[in-house]
């Protein structure tokens, strides 16, 4: 790196880029593993759905809007 | 009654059970009574690091089992009369744990102990969930690299997840310690610095503990780096104990230029 990229901190240090692969990487994998009951939470609402009606799948989905932690449901039926 | 410190960091080989080790003396040291549990089951390290290896007789399982009394298989420091050591088994079978043995473990621990410091296995399986299952307060390990980071992240989740506080509502008490940094790398933009490693795991940091050749010697000989009044990773670990038993100590000044490193080092 030369004397005058790193006076104006122009050019992208491996640092900056690990640490951008990492706010990436990881804010897929948070959404997908902070929920590890996930699994068993489904196969049980299954359950309790079919009981009621006809019922295909169950896709959960995780969203983080500011400070609120929601869990979208959509039940696709037969 | 005491509590339980689980000393974790997802991946292996970024200095878990050295960390454990030394602060386990350190806390001894401090004055408290402290017990560093082996729950690397089948995998048994915590005792060379300790320099007891020669002194085992017993093990955790066979205590958890009812092979032996809980004082059979305590094993006390040379050092020190306030630590004492709880070696891991050898036998591979990982089911052999369960948690109302641990939970029942670990009653009985911190009746007698102020401190309950148990190391982790790495990876996320059966082990792991087991030394997370009680813990009071989880310490993080990890080294600025990216998958140490990405690792720590996920040991993050479960605990949040996994651990009896968490189930109860309650929260367990999580702080990093970022090992093996070298500040010039960090200097010249070529290692995460310890700013981008605490926004990316969202947690406050107790430590932070520069990459230091005298461990490797101290690991040779089963002497904890923290005894080694000159080694500056042996005084961040000192200050780590304090931090972790309540008191404010400042951080050392890793900075290349003029800091405690340089006075050291340079």
């Amino acid at each position: 790196m030369s004397f005058f990229a790193n006076l104006f901190g122009k050019k992208e240090t491996s640092a900056s880029v690990a640490r951008d692969r990492l706010k990436l990487v990881l804010a897929h994998e948070r959404a997908s593993n902070s929920l590890p009951y996930m699994e068993d939470m489904k196969a049980e609402l299954m359950e309790v759905i079919k009981k009621y009606t006809k019922v295909k799948d169950i896709r959960i989905s995780s969203q983080n809007n500011q400070n609120i932690d929601i869990l979208e449901m959509e039940i696709v039926l037969k | 009654m005491g509590i339980v410190i689980t000393v974790t960091s997802g991946k292996g080989g970024v200095g878990k059970s050295t960390t454990l080790a030394n602060l386990a003396v350190g806390m001894a040291d401090e004055g408290k009574k402290v017990v560093a549990v082996d729950f690397d089951i089948g995998l048994r390290n915590l005792d060379m690091l300790l320099g007891l290896e020669n002194r085992i007789v017993y093990n955790v399982v066979d205590v958890m089992e009812g092979k032996c009394n809980l004082n059979q298989a305590l094993i006390n420091d040379k050092h020190s009369k306030n630590l004492f050591f709880l070696p891991a088994s050898q036998t591979s079978d990982k089911n052999i744990l369960d948690k109302a043995k641990v939970k029942n473990l670990l009653d009985t621990l911190k009746k007698e102990f102020d401190i309950i410091l148990l190391d982790s296995p790495a990876g996320i399986e059966g082990g792991f969930e087991h030394a997370i299952a009680y813990a009071d307060r989880a310490l993080i390990i990890s080294t600025p690299d990216v998958s140490s980071v990405r690792d720590a992240d996920r040991v993050i989740g479960i605990i949040d997840a996994k651990s009896d506080k968490a189930q109860r509502g309650e929260e367990v008490d999580k702080h990093v310690i970022i090992n093996r940094i070298k500040p010039e790398l960090v200097e010249r933009g070529d290692m995460l610095n310890t700013d981008d490693v605490l926004n990316i795991l969202a947690l406050p940091l107790i430590g932070v503990v520069p990459d230091c050749e005298r461990v490797i010697s101290s690991t040779n000989l089963g002497e904890p780096i923290i005894r080694d009044k000159k080694a500056v990773s042996g005084e961040a670990y000192r200050r780590i104990s304090r931090r972790i038993l309540g008191e404010e100590v400042e951080y050392l000044d890793l900075s290349v230029k003029k800091g405690f490193f340089k006075r050291i080092f340079g």
